[in-house]
This record gives C-alpha cells, sequence and structure tokens, in this order.
C-alpha cells in the first residue's frame, strides 16, 4: 500500500483508523504497513493521543427543568401575540431593538403629519378663495349684460341720462 | 392531501424513524416531538456546549434550536436526515452566538465548579484530589485546545469525535463538499496533534 503519510489522501486512513472506523480488512492492511513504516507509526501514535485527550471532555449533565422550559416556551408561543407568533420569528435577532425603535419613530413621524396643516391644504384654501373672487366678477358681468337688456329698473337709466 | 401525506410517510418510514417521528409532529402528534426531544437533547445540548463553553446559553441555544423545529412542523419534508437539519440549525445558532461575542463575556472559567466537575464528584469512582487536578488541568487544555481552531474546523471535529458523525453528513451540516470536510478535519487534527502532543 502506499504510505498514508506520504498522500493526504490516504492520510484519512489513519484518522479513521485511529477513530476505530475503518474496516477490519483495511485496518489489517494498515497495521501490517505501519509495521514497518516508522513515520506512519509516529503519526498513528500522535493522532492516538489527542484521541483519548478529547475523551477526556466528557458530556455536560442537562438541567433537569429543560424540557419544562421548552414546553413553556412553545405554550407561551401558540397562545401568544399575533407579533410573537408571525413577525418576530422572521427577524433576525439583532434587528428586533432596531425594529422597535423604527416602528416607534414611525409613529412620531405620523402623528406630526395628521396634526400639521400640510401644503395641500393651504394650496386647497387659495384655490378656494380663486373661485370666490370669479363667481363675483361673473355675478358683475351678469349684472352688466342685464341692465343692456333693459331688464334694470327704468329710473336707474334715466337719472345716469339726466347727470 | 392526505394521501401526499401517507405517501411521504411511507418514504420516510424506509428513509430513517426520525423523519417519521417528524411527520407525525406535523400531524399534530405532540408524542413524537417528545420522543425526538428525549432522542437528541443531550446531544444537541453536548455540542452546542463544546462550541460556546457555556452550560446557560448552551442550553437556551438547544431549547431555540427545538422551538425551531417545532415551529417549522407543519412545512416539515424528509429530504435530509432529521440530524442533518438539527445540526444543521444547532451550528448556525452557536456560530451567530460567537460571532455576537455573548459566550466569551460569559465563558465558564475552569477555576469555577463547572458541570462537568460536579458530574465527576457525583460519580462513584471516587477519584483523589491529584487525579481531579490532572483531569482538570488535561480538560483545560482539551477545551483550549478546541476553542483555538476556527470556527468551522471546530464543528467539525464536535461532529466527528463527538457525535460520530460521518463525513456526508458532517458536510451536509457544514454545506460543503465532503472532501472539503476532510480537509477541515486533516487540519484541524493536524492543530490538536500539535497542542495536545504533550498529554500522550
Amino acid at each position: 500500500m502506499e504510505c498514508p503519510v506520504q498522500s493526504r489522501e490516504n492520510a484519512e486512513l489513519l484518522l479513521a483508523y485511529c477513530a476505530r472506523r475503518l474496516d477490519p480488512e483495511t485496518s489489517a492492511v494498515l497495521e501490517r504497513h505501519m509495521e514497518s513504516c516508522a513515520a506512519c507509526r509516529a503519526f498513528g501514535q500522535a493522532q492516538q493521543s489527542v484521541w483519548s485527550a478529547l475523551d477526556a471532555w466528557e458530556a455536560v449533565p442537562v438541567s433537569r427543568d429543560f424540557d419544562q422550559r421548552l414546553y413553556a416556551r412553545i405554550g407561551q408561543e401558540e397562545h401568544g401575540s399575533f407579533w410573537n407568533r408571525v413577525v418576530r420569528p422572521w427577524l433576525p435577532l439583532n434587528l428586533r431593538p432596531a425594529l422597535s425603535l423604527a416602528l416607534a419613530s414611525a409613529v412620531v413621524v405620523v402623528a406630526f403629519l395628521v396634526q400639521a396643516p400640510t401644503s395641500l391644504e393651504l394650496s386647497k384654501q387659495a384655490q378656494v378663495e380663486t373661485v370666490d373672487a370669479e363667481q363675483v366678477e361673473k355675478a358683475l358681468d351678469d349684472l352688466d349684460m342685464l341692465r343692456q337688456l333693459n331688464l334694470v329698473p327704468r329710473t336707474e337709466v334715466g337719472a345716469s341720462q339726466s347727470m | 392531501m392526505g394521501e401526499r401525506v401517507n405517501h411521504t410517510m411511507v418514504a420516510a418510514a424506509a428513509l430513517e424513524p426520525d423523519a417519521e417521528l417528524m411527520l407525525r409532529v406535523k400531524e399534530g402528534d405532540a408524542a413524537s416531538f417528545a420522543l425526538l426531544l428525549e432522542k437528541h437533547r443531550a446531544p444537541v445540548i453536548h455540542f452546542v456546549y463544546r462550541m460556546v463553553l457555556n452550560q446557560a446559553i448552551a442550553e437556551e441555544l438547544a431549547q431555540e434550536v427545538f422551538l425551531r423545529v417545532y415551529r417549522a412542523r407543519s412545512s416539515y419534508e424528509p429530504t435530509a436526515k432529521f440530524t442533518t437539519w438539527l445540526f444543521r440549525i444547532a451550528m448556525h445558532l452557536a456560530l451567530n452566538c460567537l460571532r455576537d461575542g455573548r459566550s466569551e463575556r460569559c465563558q465558564e472559567s475552569l477555576d469555577q465548579d463547572n458541570p462537568e466537575a460536579l458530574g465527576r464528584q457525583v460519580a462513584d469512582r471516587r477519584p483523589t484530589v491529584e487525579q481531579d487536578l490532572v483531569y482538570g488541568v488535561k480538560l483545560a487544555e482539551v477545551r483550549h485546545a478546541i476553542q483555538g481552531l476556527p470556527e468551522k474546523q471546530r464543528a467539525a471535529v464536535l461532529m466527528h469525535k463527538y457525535e460520530e458523525m460521518e463525513y456526508s453528513q458532517i458536510a451536509r451540516v457544514l454545506s460543503c463538499s465532503e472532501s472539503a470536510v476532510k480537509s477541515l478535519l486533516f487540519r484541524a487534527y493536524e492543530t490538536l496533534r500539535g497542542r495536545l502532543a504533550h498529554l500522550a
């Protein structure tokens, strides 16, 4: 066999051997090779010592109330608000405070816009004033026309002629 | 709709029992969720703990993992192995936590009475004070050596060594190729051999 230490691809055989995940046949071939190859033997021993050092890191005991806390959270979500159930899960954790601030700012801006008179309203008022002036002018024109048709009182005409 | 779910359930049952349980959770079976929790609670907590090195944060993140699984039940499809999906969520949350720096701020000191040391006190082996000290030093070295690895290498080693996952599964969790995983592991163990050689 090609020396595992010489080739990167074969080196994984040594890793698998130390992790005891190699099939018996390949293990036997590798062991025969290691008997005659000092480099592979050294590699194998070093990896074996890493493997047993890692074994020292035992698993931590899990809190007894882990499930209870989890089910409480599930219950809270299922009976929680629309915000918690639908919107909150989609928000990245780091955006949640920023979004609250943005919503608060938006409320203040909307309130300001509702309270303050807008330029649109001012222009509407100006338009109404313009319409009033036109109406007066039109009314005067109508009066002139009526005069020309002699529909206004004659006394006024006579008085104007004597003058 | 029901026929489709049944068809998926048959496929999942052929695939693996966890996927079958998850499909039952999808149907509203709370007992199946309890079974999945019972089976995977400890591995998920241990994996996250070894990533973030803080018991309280590890449990909080593990709760978030199972909460996300529960939330996603209605859209679950058994396209991959259940544990691949589970560990992908766990790794994503652990990496986010490490990047936030949350775990660094409250990492457990080995000088404190940590749960591992407590576990040894409770055990019936009755180690001597000297053995306890030796164990403590060894544990600290192992933890520091693993903590010193880049995030992806650390995750790969933890899944390979402690969860006994195959290269292909680690690759799916890390969203990379199998050869990339082999390369990650090779470099990680090379570093660990250098850092832990004196413990031999």
